[in-house]
């Protein structure tokens, strides 16, 4: 639970838009900003809590194979440790259900691992009064291996050609047969490699047990999701765990999911019978889970010589864990950003002996993507035709695999504005054609896509005796601007002002949310917390009107207008109330009305299923439409000639994410993405030392992410038109969407500026000395 | 080891301890004081996020025994609005929307105090150079640059 | 962090003493012991901090060089007027290093005892063997992740690179380290690893460093140091090089030319094969680049520090090209 509690000038507050800041889609500055910016707000494992004792992690040192003995005497006898976790003494658990809600098979789980089949993984924790002492002492445990060959990545000769995955087959026509007849033939491989999240808050929790009932203060992304998996675990009811995230300092998809390290922690608090801390250490989040998992794409595209698509021919492989399954699908963009006659994509994984990968900010989209934009920008300079015009030659008018028409596509508009603003009429078509001194200048372009992931949402809105409203849900904000739309939304609906709304968000105890990931959540929310507000909204009206204590009773009106928290009658005769004295005047001291968005005749196991699982959330291609967010990148790269260095020094990016909530916030996302996106195609990649099986970069000083420095000034521009096929108020997703296509659009950059074309990310110099 | 007495003067006030010589400034503040508002990113520092002051000076609390800071003056993100006053680089972070998790955003603000006053918020590439320090994973670095900028010229006029 | 002691040193000579002590170290800015500590690599019974001493803080600069004491920290040598004007190579190496925190607290004796950033040297669970850690043990390097190790002064025993910058500056100046009253040039104060990696300083149990002193010259007063890297900032050099030059009475034949190249080998490294090759020559670009690739004489790699050995006479022509412009 969180209460804003710090007021600050209006001039600060944000600045107007359609409706005012306060409205939706007004500028209104972060609601929850006063908290982060003077150190108040609290995350999860910030708690202060009574007899709290301290977690540490022991993990594996090789890559595959046995645990043959922990020798844990000397930490045990090490001051302060209050106990020792492995294998043999953590308390047994059950097996939960994946995220689908499959049921599980009927076996223990046990988080602390004695089959190895990953560097990194947990093998023991060590618990002590101190957070000191537990670090001490978890270097002084002791663990002897039986190890095993390992397959350290998809370039190990070992590790095959991987399993077919034929949920993402994709064919129409005959693409193999058109291909070979094309005049014009494009082949390439594109790489990525293992890459991180890496939020600036690492993972961990506090658990603390009373009885049968569990609360855990984690950072996450899906509060009920996890709830559910807590529960699974120590199998108590679902109603006994409590989740607590008031404040989540970064997920990018990495904290969707209740991970074994949360189950060691929840062990060792049950085990003692007091709250345990946990927190991953740096190094531990990258190998505690998984990250973006390296892929690798073949794209052909046959195309004539006026560079009209007729083929794509696309293969893809990914990595996964050797008993995890994780698939990113690579065939997403590929198979709708063009119109093409024929097409095929099919996809394997492979098993490699790593954590089990995770989601990344646009899992499948972003690989898809740095494959397909890359290979149309070959295509474009093989065909001797603009990166821009070939793009719009091969517009795709519809769905061109689910054969639908889009919901809404301002993808022309994206680029038209996007190269209006970069003035990429102005660039010359040939590489190393533009230079500054020591510095080759390219341009690039490519196109991003995200598809509009729908779901069910519910939220209580209440109308105090004080005429202010709360809005409440387990739904999170992480950034996003969760606490701010959701006020924006319940202050227009009800007609308050945005000061006047408290959202509290990030306790399970409030009205179920589901997954916030895939950019569904500000969609979703918006739509409930409309609906909620709507309903309490009428309720106040019915109260004026028909409440034969209401000031307004006499007046035998059809309705009433409410707005800056007064009621009046709508030809403005009659009184002029406040909605606290209304509320006053009808002796009532709340309004409170749950909505929700489910289907008018579902079931108590269909609001559980759908809340904590993502088994019920709506297909983008539901009904008659294909729904997609959409973008253009125009970028301009610096390459120092002698040297190699690649540095981005302008970013001009136009995009649809339909109605934007809060145009202010909705903009910093889209920056963050950008941002994350030059990381990606300049300087993220996990190396592996393949000796060890081991990630060695696994620190913030090795695994480069961009700082400040490596940013220039990004403009970004809005395309959206509401989209109400998408969402209840018309937005489409915006979190995922702009990372999307900023790696090829930075690659085809460094083309044009060198005439060097890289197709293994990240584009370091030694690639281009 | 046995515990030794420090004394840190936090925020304007004194604080006295009992800790092992081991315990860092961060640890201290957030483990031992509730003083929360300094993250704990990496514990190496290679991230920021427990940027503080002391002496005046932007330290990393993660690298530095508390019993380092024993006699020293320390300011942490809690003691940088005045009487329910915004420090203006806290208000130009608001109002630039200069962070979005706010995981690393105390640091940001306590490394953009440090900036403006050392003098190296002079053009935007210096803003630039002298927070990089400070990593954000969101990426609302071109918002802290221009939260700086703006604070720097109020700074100035 | 194993536990340990903590004391004040109250003089530089009772810090020295009590130094040696077995079990004891030194802490000053605590960037690189602090870390290590948490590394599991540093494990001391008694830390001796000194950076309350008075006195040993001090820049004094005077017509024949610098005198910088070594508790200054690398920020105030780096923003000091009078080392920006007539010491610029040592400022530009400074402000390039680490982060503004990092500076901050980070003292010029310190940095000089900063070790290494080989992730086997840094990861001693998940890496048994290390010569550097336990002399004996092998390295974990040779055949491993290599893209940021030495290309020159490795042996069979270590191939870890030396990550700092200001040294790199100071050796290219002929500067000396004061271990109170001895002194030494910093070129020898760092050791090859050869056979005995574990062996990193030129100092003894008991001695401290007190300063650090840096000869005036024509050379160092036109200098500048000239780091490249992956990011843009707060990162180690995948080459950098330390150049000042002097120049005839003509404005283009090279009278004195100090080379030293920082981020390719496993220390500080002059470059006087190229020095010696354009002394007395004309200051011609083609000239310089060809003379640049002297600096990577004998250098070996170990497959993805290859980019090193092409990188780094680039760098070095390009800083003295540089140099060249400047009048």
């Amino acid at each position: 639970m969180t209460v804003h509690d710090i007021r600050v000038g209006e001039s600060k507050r944000g600045d107007a838009s359609d409706g005012g800041a306060d409205a939706v889609g007004g500028r209104l500055s972060r609601v929850d900003g006063p908290a982060k910016i003077t150190g108040a707000a609290k995350y999860a494992v910030e708690q202060q809590l009574e007899g709290l004792a301290y977690a540490v992690l022991v993990e594996s040192t090789i890559a595959s194979g046995k645990v043959r003995a922990i020798d844990s005497k000397a930490a045990e006898a090490a001051p302060g440790v209050l106990k020792v976790l492995t294998p043999d003494t953590i308390i047994s658990l059950k097996t939960a259900s994946d995220w689908f809600g499959t049921p599980p098979p009927d076996r223990p789980y046990c988080p602390l691992a004695r089959d190895i089949t990953f560097s990194g993984q947990h093998v023991a924790a060590v618990v002590a009064e101190t957070f000191e002492q537990a670090v001490a002492a978890a270097a002084m445990v002791k663990v002897s291996y039986d190890e095993t060959p390992s397959i350290v990545d998809l370039s190990d000769g070992k590790a095959g050609d991987g399993i077919p995955v034929d949920a993402m087959t994709k064919e129409w026509g005959d693409a193999q047969a058109a291909f070979a007849s094309a005049p014009v033939r494009i082949c390439a491989a594109y790489n990525t490699p293992r890459e991180y999240q890496a939020p600036m808050e690492p993972h961990g929790l506090i658990a603390r047990w009373e009885g049968d009932h569990l609360t855990v203060w984690e950072p996450s992304q899906w509060l009920d999701g996890m709830a559910r998996t807590y529960a699974e675990w120590f199998a108590v009811p679902f109603e006994n765990v409590r989740l607590v995230s008031p404040y989540v300092g970064g997920g990018f998809g990495s904290k969707a999911l209740a991970l074994s390290h949360g189950a060691v922690a929840a062990s060792a608090a049950k085990m003692l019978g007091r709250p345990v801390r946990l927190v991953m250490t740096r190094a531990q989040t990258f190998t505690g889970y998984g990250g973006r998992a390296a892929t690798r794409q073949t794209v052909t595209i046959g195309a004539d010589h006026d560079g009209l698509i007729q083929s794509i021919v696309h293969r893809g492989v990914n990595e996964t864990s050797i008993d995890g399954m994780w698939v990113e699908p690579l065939g997403s963009v590929t198979s709708i950003m063009y119109a093409t006659p024929n097409f095929s994509s099919r996809q394997n994984v492979v098993r490699v002996n790593s954590v089990v990968p995770g989601a990344m900010r646009a899992p499948g989209e972003n690989p898809s993507a740095f494959g397909i934009e890359s290979a149309i920008d070959e295509l474009a300079y093989e065909v001797g035709i603009d990166p821009l015009e070939i793009r719009l030659r091969n517009y795709a008018e519809q769905d061109p695999h689910a054969k639908k028409a889009w919901s809404t596509r301002q993808l022309r508009e994206a680029f038209a504005a996007g190269a209006e603003r970069f003035g990429w009429a102005r660039r010359t078509p040939e590489p190393r054609s533009m230079r500054d001194g020591n510095y080759l200048i390219g341009w690039g372009v490519a196109a991003g896509t995200y598809p509009v992931r729908r779901a069910y949402g519910e939220a209580v809105v209440r109308i105090l005796a004080d005429g202010s409203v709360e809005v409440e849900s387990s739904s999170i904000d992480m950034g996003q601007g969760t606490y701010t739309i959701l006020a924006q939304t319940a202050a227009e609906t009800v007609g308050v002002s945005a000061d006047d709304v408290v959202v509290k968000l990030g306790d399970s105890r409030f009205a179920r949310a589901g997954v916030s990931g895939g950019s569904r959540l500000a969609g979703v929310m918006t739509g409930a917390v409309y609906k909620a507000a709507s309903s309490a909204l009428d309720q106040l009206i019915g109260l004026a009107i028909g409440d034969p204590r209401s000031p307004f009773h006499a007046l035998q009106a059809n309705t009433l207008v409410v707005a800056n928290g007064r009621i009046t009658a709508p030809r403005g005769d009659g009184p002029d109330v406040s909605i606290a004295d209304l509320l006053k005047s009808v002796g009532r001291d709340r309004i409170e009305a749950t909505g929700d968005t489910m289907p008018a005749n579902s079931t108590a196991e269909d609001r559980y299923k759908n809340y904590t699982t993502i088994a019920m959330a709506l297909p983008h291609t539901e009904g008659d439409y294909s729904r997609h967010s959409w973008c253009a990148h125009f970028v301009e790269v610096r390459v120092d000639e002698d040297f190699g260095t690649v540095r981005v020094s302008r970013v001009v990016s136009a995009l649809d994410s339909g109605r934007l909530y809060n145009p202010k916030l909705a903009e910093s996302q889209w920056k963050g993405g950008i941002i994350m996106g030059i990381g990606q195609a300049l300087l993220e990649e996990g190396i592996v030392d393949r000796r060890h099986g081991r990630i060695v970069n696994n620190n913030l000083a090795d695994y480069l992410v961009p700082t400040n420095a490596d940013i220039p000034d990004i403009e970004v521009i809005s395309v959206g038109i509401p989209d109400l096929h998408s969402s209840v108020l018309g937005g489409k997703g915006v979190g995922e969407l702009a990372i999307v296509g900023m790696a090829p659009a930075i690659a085809n950059a460094v083309f044009h500026a060198t005439g060097k074309r890289i197709r293994d990310l990240p584009i370091t110099l030694e690639k281009l000395i | 080891m046995t515990k030794i007495p420090v004394h840190l003067d936090i925020n304007g006030r004194h604080h006295e301890l009992q800790l092992e010589p081991r315990v860092t400034l961060l640890d201290a503040l957030r483990d031992r004081l509730g003083l929360t508002g300094t993250k704990k990113g990496c514990d190496h520092g290679q991230c920021g996020a427990c940027t503080v002051h002391v002496d005046g000076e932007r330290v990393l609390a993660c690298l530095m025994l508390a019993a380092q800071a024993e006699g020293r003056t320390i300011t942490t993100i809690e003691g940088l609005a005045r009487e329910g006053e915004l420090h203006p680089v806290q208000a130009a972070f608001l109002e630039q929307d200069a962070f979005q998790c706010g995981y690393c955003t105390s640091g940001q603000i306590m490394s953009a105090v440090a900036c403006i006053r050392e003098g190296h918020a002079g053009s935007d590439e210096e803003i630039r150079e002298y927070m990089a320090g400070n990593l954000c994973r969101c990426g609302a670095y071109p918002h802290i640059v221009a939260a700086v900028r703006q604070a720097a010229l109020e700074a100035a006029s | 962090m194993r536990d340990f002691s903590y004391l004040r040193a109250t003089s530089a000579d009772a810090a020295r003493q009590t130094a040696a002590l077995p079990g004891a170290m030194l802490l000053a800015g605590g960037t690189t012991l602090i870390d290590l500590a948490k590394c599991g690599i540093a494990e001391p019974d008694t830390l001796v901090d000194i950076t309350h001493l008075e006195g040993l803080d001090r820049i004094e600069i005077d017509e024949r060089g610098a005198i910088i004491g070594a508790l200054a920290t690398m920020s105030h040598v780096a923003d000091h007027a009078d080392i920006k004007g007539r010491f610029p190579a040592i400022s530009e190496a400074l402000w390039q290093a680490a982060s503004a925190q990092i500076r901050n607290m980070a003292t010029i004796g310190g940095n000089l005892m900063q070790r290494t950033r080989c992730p086997y040297f840094r990861d001693p669970s998940n890496f048994a063997a290390c010569n550097k850690r336990e002399p004996g043990s092998g390295c974990s390097a040779i055949g491993g992740v290599t893209r940021g190790h030495a290309v020159l002064g490795t042996s069979e025993a270590c191939i870890a690179m030396y990550p700092g910058d200001l040294a790199t500056a100071l050796v290219a100046f002929d500067a000396t380290v004061h271990l109170g009253d001895r002194r030494i040039l910093v070129d020898d104060f760092f050791l090859l690893p050869g056979t005995t990696p574990d062996k990193e300083h030129a100092i003894e149990p008991g001695e401290m460093i007190t300063a650090i002193e840096i000869p005036s010259s024509a050379a160092v007063r036109r200098s500048t140091y000239l780091k490249v890297r992956d990011r843009q900032s707060y990162e180690f050099a995948a080459a950098s090089a330390a150049v000042g030059l002097e120049l005839e009475a003509d404005g283009r034949t090279i009278r004195d030319l100090r080379v030293a190249l920082g981020g390719v080998a496993t220390k500080p490294w002059r470059a006087r094969a190229v020095e010696d090759a354009l002394k007395g020559k004309m200051l011609e670009p083609e000239a310089v680049r060809a003379a640049s690739l002297l600096a990577v004489e004998g250098a070996v790699d170990h497959g993805a520090n290859h980019y090193k050995i092409e990188l780094a006479p680039r760098v070095v022509a390009r800083a003295i090209l540089k140099m060249g412009e400047t009048a």
